[in-house]
């Protein structure tokens, strides 16, 4: 199972984080791996395009990501009624999650065809590590103006840990 | 929450485990031409909300196509072990270039555009995750209550079919409907292309094929 990104969108439409992971070129060690994953956080420099996507698209691609959930949240609602959710798509390359909180708080994960439901993986980042580092975090903004997002060294470093140990 | 689940799955699979909702037809330009329910389940909507409906999917269609994770092709270029960095990788394919026999002298390489997986700092260098078949769109969501089923046939048309989420063997439905809609809709010598189907025909055959089933 691949994850492939993660992104958290806030009640206004905004990226609050995002993250991407890479997966590990077959023929490249381990070692050598981490440095590129580790560079994709910080999209906005000229790194990603190093990686095969200029910063133009990451910058995009969560907007069209906001944009797609938020259409068929809306769509799912309008058919199923207003206490349908919209779990999951797939593609014939790639598979979305979708999870929102009460408050309106939507994460979204995209992960390879293999994976299994994700809702579960995403509710327990929600309520073990968004809950627990960003909101009980006196020093966190309540809201993002501007796109200053989620800059939190404990929460980014359990979230590495959970998609690389728990996930994968 | 799960055990309600659990006990509303088996009751669904007793009677319902083959409910087709509705079907939905979108022309290539993302018009509705078709719009049938089969079974109650989800609400009803008025007509206007069906065309805004199917103009709403055919442009989320298109994004989720676009928005397939592009991953860089660092393992498949010429030199595996440069892939981390951009300048190391055009130089370090000068210098094997430079002292072995020169097929290709790296300076009009690296300037011809018709090569760009060799040379380029791999900003085009990509691969789909599966980068034997071209990028789908949106094939199945799934939500709570039902399961939509997306095809799209060779001609840009999709079809839309809104089932049961614990329905098995939607694609053979979905061959059926595209098999009826080739023998009653498109070899109707009446019928104009991407205007809404009014073809008694096929909807007596849907209806009388879908009954069957059930």
């Amino acid at each position: 199972m691949v994850v492939y990104s993660f992104y958290i969108f806030d009640r206004h439409a905004e990226c609050i984080y995002k993250r991407r992971w890479l997966p590990r070129p077959v023929s490249i060690t381990s070692k050598s791996s981490r440095p590129t994953s580790d560079l994709s956080i910080q999209n906005n420099g000229g790194a990603p395009a190093v990686f095969g996507q200029s910063a133009r698209t990451t910058d995009d691609d969560a907007k069209l990501i906001f944009g797609t959930v938020f259409s068929l949240r809306n769509m799912v609602r309008k058919l199923g009624g207003e206490d349908d959710n919209f779990v999951s798509y797939r593609t014939n390359q790639y598979k979305l999650h979708y999870f929102e909180t009460p408050t309106n708080i939507k994460f979204v994960m995209l992960t390879d065809l293999k994976s299994p439901s994700m809702r579960p993986a995403l509710e327990q980042i929600y309520i073990n590590l968004y809950v627990e580092y960003v909101v009980k975090n006196p020093l966190s903004p309540v809201e993002h103006p501007g796109g200053v997002g989620v800059n939190n060294e404990l929460f980014e470093e359990s979230l590495e840990q959970f998609v690389t140990r728990v996930l994968t | 929450m799960y055990v309600s689940n659990c006990s509303t799955s088996l009751r669904a699979q007793t009677n319902k485990t083959r409910a087709v909702y509705s079907l939905i037809i979108i022309n290539k330009a993302g018009g509705l031409v078709y719009q049938r329910e089969f079974h109650s389940g989800l609400h009803k909507l008025s007509t206007n909300d069906y065309l805004v409906l199917a103009g709403t999917f055919h442009g989320v269609h298109a994004i989720t196509r676009s928005i397939t994770p592009r991953l860089p092709l660092a393992s498949t270029t010429t030199n595996p072990t440069t892939a981390s960095h951009s300048t190391t990788a055009s130089l370090s394919l000068t210098s094997p270039s430079g002292t072995t026999t020169p097929t290709a002298s790296t300076p009009t390489a690296s300037n011809n555009p018709n090569n760009p997986a060799a040379n380029t700092p791999s900003s085009s260098a990509y691969s789909y995750p599966i980068p034997s078949v071209p990028a789908s769109g949106l094939e199945f969501l799934e939500t709570d209550k039902f399961r939509l089923t997306c095809f799209q046939t060779q001609t840009g048309t999709k079809f839309l079919l809104f089932t049961d989420p614990f329905m098995a063997n939607i694609d053979v439905v979905m061959k059926k409907i595209y098999e009826l809609y080739a023998d009653f809709v498109m070899k109707n010598p009446f019928y104009q292309l991407e205007m809404p189907v009014r073809c008694e025909a096929f909807d007596r055959h849907l209806g009388s094929w879908l009954r069957g089933r059930i």
